[in-house]
């Protein structure tokens, strides 16, 4: 094992482990409120919206990640969008994050048994009050599970980007393969990286479970 | 909109199934693979010696945690140097496929297997039947209902994870389409649009069966 | 000479009780006291014992271990003249949560269709239809031939009014009706004794009356029995034999139901009595 590579070369991932957070971060909170928005209309069943979220949701989950990447990135340009590669991996990974996390808060919605509800209403609550105290406490706690694998699945997903020239982790890992083929100690750090960043989200996501387990008990 | 014509050229659509071909086929050996793979896996998660639980916790989660991405190119570039094993872009793929989609299906069967209560087995056990009687028509009829709608969903995933293995080389439907729009650079500029639309509905029309098939079957069995 | 001896040995047979408990004892190994204490009692053939007792006494436990489900630490379990379960101080370890299986006393199959037990839970196997699920553990494991089962299946469900449910699945039958069909499946082995485990504990009220009309047919018929409920008048009214469980230990038992109910003798089954019956403190007037 060749320790002057990591020497050498570390800064790179750890640049490109940052270039990974930053994209992930900002697809997730969009994925987020994507997934709010589409959850919400979908709960409250608003008439043609809906339509068009169920369409959505479809679309952008079956089919990969890769291709809607190269749409945006080759194909949009021909109709004169351009958009940078980070601009169009947070575009992309919102997208596709963006259904996933509709169907997990939706889930978290739809389980929140009736008598909940009717149990606030002849305690007298308003409807805001029942949505806020009631309702979207109860619904997040289902939901967690479900959002933090979605979380996990995205940042994972942000692996993709390399194709599109994002200097991310796996971008790196290629091209210090091919100019220095180290591939060894390029691997390596690839997978130090990656269980950095991931392994504490994983932790904090079964903290969170459990803590906010009460929907359950 | 004008460039639509690239889609008329001759040996386009011929050229784009063929990829799309070489997709289903990498995706369709990876889930076959996967089931026994899968089926050993999640068989030896109910063992209770504890070195072989730790072992397999070790890889369900080390195959779980990384991007396939990662994964592909540990196998592809990785093999080769250390262990001197010159795997081609198909082969690293099949292997990865099959050693991520058993770990996952090995998942889910131990979920189904865990999800049975346990009265189940005791009302076979005071009915008389052996182990191999009630595992056979008791247990697993109700685990495999458990775990299909899951497994087809994992069937999806593979399918769209196949899509990586263009940053391999291997020449499937992205790849197709990548050289028939490079190729048409001049006549048709306008043809990444089209043609990157066109396998974006491939994909869609592939996958979007098996979500709808894993919901039936989620609706009809949700009753046990 | 052979036929005094016929004889005699015809009436001991008539004598043998069914069933027979001795010093049964039910220890985990890291509890400091033991679900069954030192439990002896004996069954007559034909006869029915009803088991009471607050929660956590070990009454449930109590069927399980004659059922063979669990192990147990001492004493012996006596179906006929055989027999079937022998205490073993080694095999207190706790029941291992989560693991496939049932940790029980690996009776034989043959064994464990002499002893029919029927649960809270009414958990029919989903996968097979009401006639599959009563035809199954006769063909399976008693070998019978398949019409001869299928011809007392249909008649079993007809004495318990589902004969027309035959088809059916079990997520299309009301608890009342899957609890019957448990019934009919553990009856048409045949077995020398019946277990009832809180059966209609998880019923609604309305389907309680008709599972237990069941029993109580199967009662006037002659099975010999072993009932764990709740259900004070159906007790009452059914029970040849009462044992009152607290503790794991029998704090008292009765050969007349109605005395027990109507005069319990020790404290204790005052105690627990008194937790069935309520009143009122009403003022002079107050009506």
């Amino acid at each position: 094992m060749d320790w002057s590579f990591v020497t050498q070369y570390g800064p790179y991932f750890v640049n490109a482990a940052y270039m990974t957070v930053f994209i992930s971060f900002w697809g997730v909170v969009l994925a987020i409120a994507v997934g709010l928005l589409c959850a919400a209309v979908e709960v409250g069943r608003i008439p043609v919206v809906h339509g068009i979220v169920r369409a959505y949701i479809e679309l952008s989950r079956n089919t990969p990640l890769l291709v809607q990447l190269y749409f945006l990135y080759f194909g949009l340009p021909k109709l004169g969008v351009v958009l940078s590669s980070p601009a169009c991996a947070i575009v992309g990974l919102a997208f596709l994050g963006g259904s996933y996390m509709s169907e997990a808060l939706r889930g978290g919605f739809e389980a929140v048994p009736r008598v909940q509800l009717e149990s606030a209403h002849v305690l007298g609550l308003t409807r805001v009050q029942t949505f806020s105290h009631v309702i979207l406490p109860q619904a997040l706690s289902t939901a967690i599970p479900g959002v933090v694998a979605n979380i996990i699945f995205l940042i994972k997903e942000s692996s993709v980007v390399s194709a599109i020239a994002l200097a991310d982790v796996m971008y790196v890992t290629k091209d210090l393969m091919g100019m220095y083929y180290d591939t060894y100690e390029a691997l390596v750090l690839l997978v130090i990286t990656y269980l950095v960043i991931l392994l504490p989200i994983s932790i904090i996501g079964t903290v969170l479970e459990r803590r906010f387990d009460y929907a359950r008990r | 909109m004008q460039g639509a014509e690239i889609l008329l050229q001759p040996g386009v659509w011929p050229r784009l199934f063929q990829g799309l071909w070489v997709t289903i086929w990498i995706a369709g050996v990876s889930v076959l693979l996967s089931i026994p793979v899968g089926l050993a896996v999640g068989w030896l998660m109910t063992l209770r010696n504890p070195i072989v639980r730790f072992i397999m916790r070790l890889y369900l989660d080390f195959i779980r945690i990384m991007p396939q991405l990662a994964l592909l190119f540990i196998v592809f570039y990785g093999f080769a140097r250390a262990w001197n094993l010159n795997l081609d872009a198909t082969s690293s793929s099949l292997l990865v496929f099959v050693l991520w989609g058993g770990a996952e299906l090995g998942d889910l069967v131990r979920g189904a297997l865990e999800s049975i209560p346990r009265s189940q087995y005791e009302s076979s056990y005071v009915l008389g039947l052996s182990s191999w009687q009630t595992f056979t028509r008791v247990i697993l009829p109700q685990a495999i209902r458990r775990m299909l709608p899951a497994s087809v969903n994992l069937a999806t995933r593979i399918v769209k994870t196949t899509s990586l293995v263009v940053l391999l080389g291997v020449v499937e439907v992205i790849k197709v389409g990548q050289q028939i729009i490079d190729a048409n650079r001049f006549q048709f500029p306008t043809g990444t649009l089209w043609i990157y639309g066109v396998i974006f509905f491939m994909y869609f029309f592939v996958c979007w069966p098996l979500s709808i098939v894993a919901r039936r079957l989620e609706k009809r069995w949700a009753h046990d | 000479m052979t036929e005094r001896l016929n004889v005699a040995v015809a009436s001991a047979e008539a004598n043998r009780p069914e069933l027979e408990i001795r010093h049964l004892l039910k220890q985990y190994d890291n509890a400091d006291k033991p679900v069954l204490n030192d439990i002896s009692f004996s069954v007559p053939k034909g006869k029915v014992f009803v088991v009471l007792g607050p929660s956590g006494s070990g009454k449930s436990t109590l069927l399980r271990t004659i059922a063979g489900l669990e192990p147990i630490q001492g004493g012996e379990i006596v179906l006929g003249d055989e027999v079937i379960g022998q205490g073993d101080p080694a095999s207190g370890k706790s029941r291992r949560a989560g693991a496939a299986g049932v940790a029980g006393q690996s009776r034989s199959s043959e064994l464990r269709t002499r002893v029919g037990m029927v649960f809270q839970s009414y958990d029919l196997f989903p996968n097979k239809t009401v006639l599959g699920n009563v035809m199954m553990a006769p063909t399976l494991v008693q070998k019978r031939n398949k019409e001869e089962v299928k011809r007392e299946a249909i008649e079993l469900l007809e004495r318990v009014g589902l004969a027309d449910r035959q088809d059916a699945w079990p997520h299309e039958l009301s608890g009342g009706q899957r609890q019957r069909v448990a019934i009919c499946r553990a009856l048409i082995l045949h077995p020398q004794i019946m277990l009832f485990d809180e059966v209609t504990a998880a019923l609604d009220p309305e389907m309680v009356r008709e599972v237990l009309d069941v029993i109580v047919e199967l009662a006037d018929q002659g099975l010999t029995m072993m009932i764990v409920t709740h259900e004070m008048a159906f007790a009452r009214a059914i029970a040849d034999h009462i044992l009152l469980l607290d503790g794991g230990k029998i704090v008292e038992e009765s050969d007349d139901a109605e005395a027990f109910f109507e005069h319990p003798e020790t404290e204790r089954a005052q105690q627990f009595l008194k937790t069935f019956s309520y009143s009122r403190n009403r003022q002079e007037g107050d009506r």
